[in-house]
């Protein structure tokens, strides 16, 4: 849909890196790359620090072979090579919180080997988050990752200053979660393509402009008209993914993705906090009970439901698994969360994700799934 | 009525034309001509101009007599005088069912590409896995190894079908896996045992693929690697399968599966 609505949301994910510095020249304040989606950015944000999550190029590298391993997922590799290649060289710090082992060395590489990196911080989040004692470790996690920037910028971080920056993530998550509530109509007043330019930049613009654009948007929204065939309806799974060329593809050639569950899209921003008088504990347990990671949902594995409960509210005819080669939590949860989709009635499609992805190909792929589905016009 | 499919294969475009006739006064589709041509040094829409060309003047079919096109794989977008594309998915299920009603297990291996199809009573695509981005499960891969052992495609898979050995392959990239060869030829192993064993290997890797979509009911291959009997063999064993239906022509399956739907779509 050629209104421009999602212009700037678009124009902030190509210009990310100009956006970041112009934040800094503007505010003075520093920003901090950060790697995984549950970094508790409340805490960044209340030290007056702009949080940019690392995302990468798609574009071939070869910078990252000396460091990590060939066999590492190319999101991590990617990532990687743009602290190598100097692209966040505005940004003074860097963050990890736990998810899994070959991010943590992506990390690792980065703190060591990125020159401009002037400090880091490794937040130690528990992976059994279903455990309470987990939850009580993740409480002293931010309690301690406070202290830290307390020290680091010698300035106090109340309660006060964290409950603030609560209410803009929560405000964050919550106009992202109406957003994406149009993509529920029969005929979805926002794309795939354009969701995702609005739930990406969320994880690196500063979210109080962030809310400012998505209200203007949501303003919007009800008279926006449709002017697009909305197709066959797809979901896609997986870890993080900002391919836009793969996206605007798929809905090039008669399809729309509607829902997603991946770090880039809902895993982000789908739950908010809960009410709590103690708001590190509102903090650390809105990370605990976000939809999970695979790297987060044992024993039990509570995202299988809540992918197919997406599937079902959004009326999605299809999944697509962008699988990041060599991701071994998602590559393990695939074999079972694609039984439970389809013993539920969703086909799936399974596609394989390098830091460059062959469009032509995955548009064979794409147009096959699309002929299974639609039997009454080809026979 | 006459329809026509074509598929433009990264090596070789296929052309079936395909007649409706009568017969006892019900209708009966007959496959008019099946005409392949290698394009050379051919642009793709020359090369489909071409192969279409031919097939109708050996045929003796006018143009304007063929009532619908279609086209399928992945040059299909250069077919300009294609009424429509399909994918080779949809377009080998089809053709496979309708030679093999039975079939429920579709195995297309080609030059460029292996995938597996699961098919319901129709012929219609209901699952399928591809190879990615690898050359190791697909007929090209065979081909550079023949190439390595210096025998023809067609000594390559005769060979192989003289050894009972069972060498197992590592190596899944084309370029690793030719200097695998080139250490068992250093090794004097024996051509056939080598043969076999790449075979092995690259049914190995299509029936990894075809499991991701299950293996139900009758097992039918497609594709040109459907000719090369070794592969045939070592595909059967690597399915644990009792039989593995082959057609004649295997590789026009799909241009098949394609006049067979342009047929369908004008009823």
């Amino acid at each position: 849909m050629n209104d421009g609505l999602f212009d700037q949301f678009k124009e902030w994910y190509e210009k990310r890196h100009d956006y970041a510095r112009a934040w800094k020249a503007r505010t003075g304040g520093q920003v901090v790359a950060t790697m995984c989606t549950y970094t508790p950015e409340e805490l960044l944000i209340a030290a007056g620090m702009l949080p940019v999550r690392v995302l990468g190029a798609h574009e071939p590298q070869n910078v990252t072979e000396p460091h990590i391993f060939g066999m590492f997922c190319p999101f991590c590799r990617d990532s990687l090579a743009q602290g190598l290649l100097g692209r966040f060289d505005y940004a003074e710090g860097v963050t990890l919180t736990q998810s899994c082992i070959q991010y943590r060395q992506a990390y690792s590489s980065w703190r060591q080997n990125v020159p401009t990196v002037q400090w880091d911080y490794y937040v130690a989040m528990p992976n059994d988050v279903q455990s309470p004692h987990s939850r009580k470790a993740h409480y002293a996690e931010i309690q301690r990752f406070r202290v830290f920037l307390q020290t680091l910028t010698g300035k106090e971080l109340t309660d006060d200053m964290l409950r603030d920056a609560l209410v803009v993530m929560d405000e964050n998550r919550r106009l992202l979660r109406e957003l994406f509530d149009y993509r529920k109509d029969e005929n979805p007043k926002v794309t795939g393509v354009e969701a995702l330019y609005a739930s990406i930049t969320a994880q690196f613009i500063d979210k109080r402009e962030h809310n400012e654009m998505l209200r203007k948007v949501l303003a919007a929204l009800p008279s926006r008209k449709v002017t697009r065939p909305t197709g066959a309806r797809f979901m896609t799974i997986g870890s993080e993914n900002d391919d836009v060329a793969f996206m605007a593809m798929v809905e090039s050639v008669g399809a729309t993705i509607v829902i997603d569950d991946q770090c880039s899209g809902t895993r982000y921003f789908w739950n908010a906090s809960k009410p709590e008088a103690d708001v590190v504990k509102a903090i650390a347990e809105r990370y605990c009970d976000r939809p999970a990671c695979p790297t987060k949902d044992y024993p039990a594995h509570t995202r299988f439901d809540h992918v197919l409960n997406l599937a079902k509210e959004y009326k999605v005819q299809a999944a697509v698994f962008l699988q990041q080669k060599f991701c071994d939590p998602h590559e393990g949860d695939y074999p079972d969360l694609k039984r439970h989709l389809e013993a539920n009635g969703i086909p799936t499609l399974f596609l394989e994700f390098d830091i460059t992805n062959p469009i032509g190909p995955f548009r064979i792929r794409i147009e096959a799934m699309l002929e299974t589905l639609s039997e009454e016009e080809l026979f | 009525m006459i329809t026509a499919g074509i598929d433009m294969g990264s090596r070789s475009v296929k052309v079936v034309l395909l007649e409706e006739v009568s017969m006892e006064g019900k209708p009966l589709m007959v496959v008019k001509q099946a005409h392949l041509m290698l394009p050379g040094d051919l642009d793709a829409d020359q090369a489909a101009e071409q192969a279409y060309d031919d097939a109708l003047k050996a045929a003796g079919v006018a143009r304007g007599d063929v009532k619908s096109v279609f086209a399928t794989g992945a040059g299909r977008g250069q077919v300009a005088f294609a009424t429509e594309g399909i994918t080779e998915m949809t377009a080998g299920a089809r053709g496979a069912v309708y030679m093999y009603p039975q079939a429920r297990t579709v195995v297309d291996v080609g030059a460029e590409e292996g995938r597996g199809i699961k098919t319901d009573a129709e012929g219609k695509a209901i699952d399928f896995a591809g190879n990615e981005k690898c050359a190791a499960g697909a007929g090209s891969f065979a081909e550079a190894m023949s190439r390595a052992l210096q025998l023809s495609l067609k000594e390559f898979g005769e060979a192989s079908l003289k050894s009972d050995k069972s060498i197992p392959m590592n190596a899944q990239c084309t370029v690793f896996a030719e200097s695998e060869v080139v250490s068992l030829i250093h090794s004097s192993t024996p051509k056939e045992d080598i043969a076999k064993a790449v075979l092995d290997a690259v049914a190995s890797r299509v029936c990894a693929m075809v499991r991701r979509v299950g293996i139900d009911g009758q097992v039918v291959l497609i594709g040109g690697m459907g000719h090369n009997p070794g592969f045939v063999a070592s595909l059967k064993n690597a399915m644990e399968v009792d039989e593995v239906l082959l057609p004649e022509l295997p590789e026009f399956a799909s241009a098949l599966g394609c006049a067979l739907i342009a047929a369908e779509r004008l009823h």
